[in-house]
């Protein structure tokens, strides 16, 4: 990943700023930098966000179309993630350089979402063994400034908030042949629950105290994050240990104890900004991508 | 501005998709008034004192009708006194997604500019531009948009306007969205309102098309038919086997008989036999219908009854009749029996005919019967049925309640009086799907500009034969000459004959109106004394006519021939020639004839002729047949355009010159065209008969114990030439007369979707039109296929395109047919004509067919057929038997066979006036009670209400 060089006398700077609780850009420990969020980005998506995070910038697209459900989930729907990494965010992604990456992170979604209580999967079954919706959330890294994972998280929060599926209606007929029946009304549509939907946040250890929302210069002074994904009740549904580093089941402790807290933290503006959004409905001024 | 329109769509595969396209709104969309200063137009359409006077809105005005108004009431919309009407782009967009050709209708209004009529871009203007609201169906929304525009309108209007009052007026027929209207404040009328308030033309009323809700007033009491099943079960049933998808016939003869073509590959149940009114259930002929087959029990025969709906009876009466359909007969005359269950494409089109006035005085509902008898009679309402009566008119339908023993249907047209001769050829053409209106100004703009001239850029790229004397023979009158011929020596001692064919595809260039025009009409049509061209006549009679000294472009093909009429080599090329001399058929055999005449032109004709001979004597060794049918010509009197004699056309050795020739060319021509484009040529077929085809050929022939082979087309032609009789020259005409009728028909087709090209009739293994492209379409697209493969033209992608080209085909062999078809109903019509100013004739003739009841004949003087029935309705039947094997009839104690010499009275039977008929009565063999005395014709005035002869 796209990595900077700093000095030591820089680490050290950085690292004792930590120490006391005031960083570089002159946040506390706990502060997340500036978010910006944007949902209905792109038109021809059942639902999309953009999230800006310091410069760090996730465009995320969901898509749903319909498909045949799990042979093991008959009456569930699914979720699929992708992740690209544009080549626009750092010159190192040209090619297939951020495959890895990509599927590093696409692999970690899986997991976040692994259970089932994020969203009602069952929701998005139109009918058992045959038909369902599949979630298709892409995920684009337009600009990379660290902490990719939460601002990735919000994103796909943001646009499953947004996403409208059609409704549809399944039709039998006597003979048993069944036919899928749309609504005429572009209006007429289903919304995912999001309530459950968890936030990463990675918390990064520096020195003796851990921060969130890393910037790039204080993630190059850190041996190992650890990555937490907490749903607006406070319950962790993925932990998971990145980078080189090992850290003292202590830290891992007073680490998710953090990141439960910011997270719960984080939830609440989030929610209230989307649902601010939505209600200004069409009179909204869209900024898109030329704002 | 920037918009986007988002809706979702089922795809083919089953899925769900949702499409997002850009819609942008702008603010320079004019209102196309004369009445407005603001908008910036340069032409508006609309006029400044529209001329509609309704006693509704008293103040100039223009209309505003919803979509429902355009798609049911085009009639009306289409009617010239209907003008200044604005057309809702909203209501364009609807019409065309739900009716193709009302759609193209409204175009054709709208394209007039007489008639101004205004698109207004609604959709795409800054604020009359609507989104659909959440709650609200697709429907609602584009209404609601309607009366966004209306009211926009009716305010832009009133900003500018330099006078009081002007008005917009909305109709609609659904009562919700005039209420709503009315809310608006808006003035808003249904159809019916409107145009019973029309002062000036209280006749459109009886255009108006009858909406549900009105039918059901009127006709109340007890169900006669069957629901029809909805769509989506009738697929489901196609699919699951249940049901059969095919094309509704009905039966000419019998009206409550029908026939179903099954679509499909499967042979069996190809046809499906419909008996009885309620099975037949509303289904109107070239309809698609789904029908169930019976079982095996209740399967019957088809009956061979005459059966012809009077219109007045009963239902009981009704059953009777069905009753007597039903005669116990062999089982294996059984055919499969269905019922109908469905409508999947109703096929309806306006129908020419004539109204049954009612018998009760002050009715306004009457039966109209259309001229076509396989279509049922259709009930419309009019007050101007006493002016009505006597005239040829146009209806069409509405809707077939199932209570209703009828059709409801409107008023469209009125032709003009029946028995006119222009009303009816308008009537022919009109049965007959032959699109017969004067050219648009779109495509007469793709003619040549005149004076025209060769140029220097012509001569380029053609070979110069100017000096090479060339002529044209032709039926005298010919005024669309497409082909001239030459022939000269060559120093080797070999001959040199050139086919000269007009450069059609030199002034019609792919794809444009004037093309396109022409590729739809597909032939030109000659009817007894009217032609209607393909292309306009500036082409036809002029430019591409191949006239005597005068430069024209041609499309030469040019053989070297050796004296035994073999072809040493073909050359194909574009030139110009100079046509020293058109002759007509006489005059060229005159000039062969002729010792004394020794000029270049003669001297050609004769090598011409003696190669001909050749020709045809290979030709005919080859297998080729010779038919015969008996072709008449009217001699019509300068004056009234009436024919006064008729006769019977006469082939000269110079005809069979020409035709040789023209062969000659047109298999030169296919040849080279399959070779250079082997997946997309055009070529033209004549498929063999089968077998049980000549059935009646032989049988007949036995009769006279002569033996007919059929079992290859050489066999046929020796054995035809064979067949003589004795003392009976016209004997063998007759039968090669019969032997047409076993004949199929020759078609067109795409050599890359087909594998059989034979030529029956031609002995021929490959076969094209390439000799008249001023009057055949098909010869233009091989001329385009011939100039490409030499070099001499560009091709472009239909021409590559086998399908294209078979849907091309498909349209060229309906509208031959067609045109054939009114051929025939002209050349009746005229005969008609004839016999109506000569009265009551006496003439001998042969037998041709021997039916059940019945015998066919036909009077060689007059090239006339005509059937002799031995049943009549209100005398005794004679007593009649019939014997199949050699068809005879007993008539009493006298036998008929077929080709027996009889003689019969010929007489116009107007009784009908619809259906006027030659009717023939037996003079001799004398029958008592059967046979007439002869009719002296020194009496008669041609009258046509002469009584009935036999009664």
């Amino acid at each position: 990943m796209a990595a900077v060089q700093v000095s030591e006398a820089e680490k050290v700077y950085i690292m004792h700023g930590v120490q006391d609780d005031l960083r570089v850009d002159g946040r506390g420990c706990d502060d997340y930098r500036h978010m910006e969020i944007e949902t209905d980005v792109v038109s021809n998506t059942s639902g999309s966000a953009r999230v800006k995070l310091g410069h760090t910038d996730i465009l995320v697209g969901v898509k749903a179309e319909m498909s045949r459900p799990k042979l093991e989930k008959p009456n569930e729907g699914c979720l699929e993630f992708f992740v690209d990494c544009s080549a626009n965010a750092t010159p190192e992604f040209e090619g297939r350089g951020g495959e890895d990456l990509g599927t590093e992170i696409a692999n970690t979604l899986y997991r976040v979402f692994d259970n089932g209580h994020n969203i009602d999967l069952k929701s998005l079954c139109i009918c058992p063994m045959e038909h369902c919706w599949t979630l298709y959330v892409d995920v684009l890294l337009l600009q990379c400034d660290g902490n990719l994972f939460d601002a990735i998280s919000v994103a796909i929060k943001a646009a499953l908030f947004n996403t409208r599926i059609p409704k549809v209606q399944m039709i039998e007929d006597e003979e048993g042949t069944k036919e899928i029946e749309l609504s005429d009304d572009p209006y007429d549509c289903m919304r995912l629950d999001v309530e459950n939907v968890p936030c990463i946040v990675t918390l990064c250890k520096i020195g003796h105290r851990h921060v969130v929302d890393a910037t790039l210069q204080e993630k190059a002074c850190s041996m190992a994050s650890l990555l937490v994904a907490v749903t607006r009740k406070g319950t962790i549904t993925c932990v998971r240990k990145v980078g080189g580093g090992s850290l003292d089941p202590e830290s891992v402790f007073e680490m998710i104890e953090t990141g439960k807290r910011v997270g719960k933290a984080l939830h609440t503006p989030l929610q209230e900004i989307l649902q601010k959004e939505e209600s200004l409905g069409k009179k909204r001024h869209k900024v898109g991508f030329l704002g | 501005m920037l918009k986007s329109k988002t809706f979702v769509k089922k795809t083919r595969s089953g899925g769900v998709m949702k499409i997002v396209r850009e819609h942008y709104l702008r603010d320079d969309i004019w209102c196309g008034s004369e009445v407005c200063d603001s908008c910036k137009q340069d032409s508006p359409v609309l006029q400044q004192d529209p001329c509609l006077e309704s006693s509704l809105c008293k103040c100039p005005h223009y209309i505003l009708p919803d979509t429902n108004v355009v798609l049911h009431q085009i009639d009306v919309l289409e009617d010239p006194a209907i003008t200044n009407v604005i057309i809702l782009q909203t209501v364009l967009q609807e019409a065309r997604h739900r009716s193709a050709p009302v759609y193209k209708r409204i175009k054709d209004v709208i394209h007039n500019v007489e008639r101004h009529f205004y698109t207004f871009t609604n959709e795409h203007h800054r604020e009359t531009y609507i989104e659909q609201a959440q709650g609200e169906s697709a429907n609602d929304r584009n209404d609601r948009a309607i009366r966004v525009a209306a009211k926009w309108y009716s305010e832009h209007l009133k900003k500018d306007q330099k006078e009081e009052g002007f008005q917009i007026i909305l109709l609609t027929n659904d009562k919700k969205n005039k209420e709503k209207a009315e809310e608006a404040g808006l003035v808003a009328y249904t159809c019916e309102e409107y145009i019973k308030s029309l002062v000036a033309n209280p006749e459109l009323v009886d255009r108006l098309a009858s909406t549900p809700d009105d039918v059901n007033e009127i006709e109340s009491g007890k169900i006669i038919f069957q629901e029809h099943l909805p769509l989506s079960k009738l697929q489901q049933g196609i699919k699951s086997g249940t049901y059969l998808q095919g094309t509704f016939r009905s039966n000419r003869d019998n009206y409550l008989e029908a026939t179903v073509w099954v679509h499909g590959d499967t042979e069996e149940n190809k046809e499906v036999l419909i008996q009885g009114l309620k099975n037949l259930n509303r289904a109107v002929h070239e309809d698609v219908v789904a029908v169930q087959l019976l079982p095996k029990d209740q399967w019957v025969a088809p009956s061979s009854v005459v059966l012809q709906d009077e219109g007045t009876t009963e239902d009981d009466e009704e059953e009777e009749k069905e009753n007597s359909l039903k005669s116990v007969v062999h089982e294996s005359m059984l055919k499969p029996t269905g019922k109908v269950v469905g409508i999947i494409k109703r096929n309806w089109r306006p129908y020419c005919g004539m109204l049954s006035k009612s018998q009760i005085k002050e009715a306004r509902k009457h039966l109209f019967t259309p001229a076509d008898r396989r279509i049922p009679r259709i009930r419309i309402e009019t007050r101007q049925a006493s002016t009505l009566e006597g005239q040829r008119i146009i209806v069409a339908i509405d809707g077939w309640p199932k209570n209703s023993r009828y059709p409801n249907g409107h008023f469209v047209r009125n032709l003009g009086i029946a028995g006119d001769k222009e009303t009816e050829t308008e009537v022919l053409l009109l049965e007959h799907d032959v699109p017969h209106q004067p050219f648009s100004q779109a495509v007469l703009s793709f003619l040549p500009k005149m004076p025209w001239s060769i140029t220097e850029e012509d001569f380029k790229s053609r070979t110069d034969l100017r000096h090479i004397d060339v002529c044209s023979v032709d039926p005298p009158g010919c005024t669309d000459i497409d082909d001239a011929l030459h022939c000269r020596d060559l120093e080797n001692g070999n001959l040199e004959v050139g086919v000269h064919i007009a450069d059609v595809s030199h002034f019609i260039r792919p794809g444009n109106a004037l093309d396109q025009e022409a590729a739809s009409r597909g032939t030109t049509v000659y009817l007894c004394e009217k032609r209607i061209d393909m292309v306009p006549e500036l082409l036809s009679s002029n430019l591409c006519s191949l006239r005597s000294n005068v430069e024209r472009l041609a499309f030469s093909c040019i053989w070297e021939i050796n004296h035994n009429a073999e072809i040493i080599n073909t050359r194909f090329t574009k030139s110009v020639i100079n046509s020293k001399a058109s002759l007509t058929y006489a005059e060229a055999q005159m000039r062969i004839d002729d010792t004394s005449m020794n000029d270049e032109i003669t001297r050609s004709l004769r090598g011409l002729n003696r190669l001909a001979k050749i020709l045809k004597k290979k030709r005919i060794e080859m297998g080729a047949l010779t038919l015969s049918s008996p072709e008449v010509r009217f001699h019509i009197d300068s004056e009234t355009h009436d024919p006064i004699d008729l006769q019977t056309k006469e082939l000269k050795e110079t005809n069979s010159m020409v035709e040789e020739f023209m062969l000659l060319a047109n298999i030169s021509v296919a040849k080279k065209i399959y070779e250079e484009f082997a997946e997309c040529a055009l070529l033209r077929k004549h498929p063999a008969p089968p077998p049980s085809n000549y059935d009646m050929l032989v049988k007949a022939a036995k009769s006279k114990d002569l033996d007919i082979r059929t079992d290859s087309a050489k066999a046929l032609a020796d054995s035809l030439d064979a067949a003589q009789v004795e003392g009976f020259p016209y004997f063998n005409t007759l039968l090669r007369i019969l032997a047409t009728r076993c004949m199929m028909q020759a078609v067109y087709f795409c050599s890359g979707m087909d594998t059989d090209f034979h030529h029956y009739g031609l002995a021929s293994p490959i076969y094209t039109h390439f000799t008249s492209p001023i009057r055949r379409y098909s010869d233009i697209i091989v001329h385009r296929l011939l100039a490409v493969s030499i070099g001499a033209d560009v091709t472009y992608p239909d021409l590559m395109d086998k399908h294209k080209q078979a849907a091309l085909c498909n349209n060229l062999n309906y509208r031959h047919k067609m045109s054939q078809y009114a051929q025939r109903s002209s050349v009746a019509f005229h005969t008609q004509l004839f016999f109506k100013s000569k009265g009551i004739i006496n003439e001998g003739g042969f037998i041709l067919f021997v039916k059940k009841n019945a015998i066919v004949v036909l009077i060689p003087k007059f090239g006339l057929e005509g059937t002799v029935f031995f049943e009549n309705r209100d005398k005794p039947s004679p007593r009649l038997s019939f014997k199949e094997e050699i068809p005879t009839l007993t008539v009493e104690d006298t036998v008929f066979r077929v080709f027996d010499k009889v003689k019969v009275t010929i007489s116009l039977d107007a009784s009908n006036v619809q259906h006027q008929k030659i009717r023939m009565s037996l003079v001799e063999p004398v029958i008592p009670g059967v046979s007439v005395s002869p009719q002296s014709n020194c009496n008669s005035e041609p009258d046509a209400k002469k009584p009935k002869l036999e009664s």
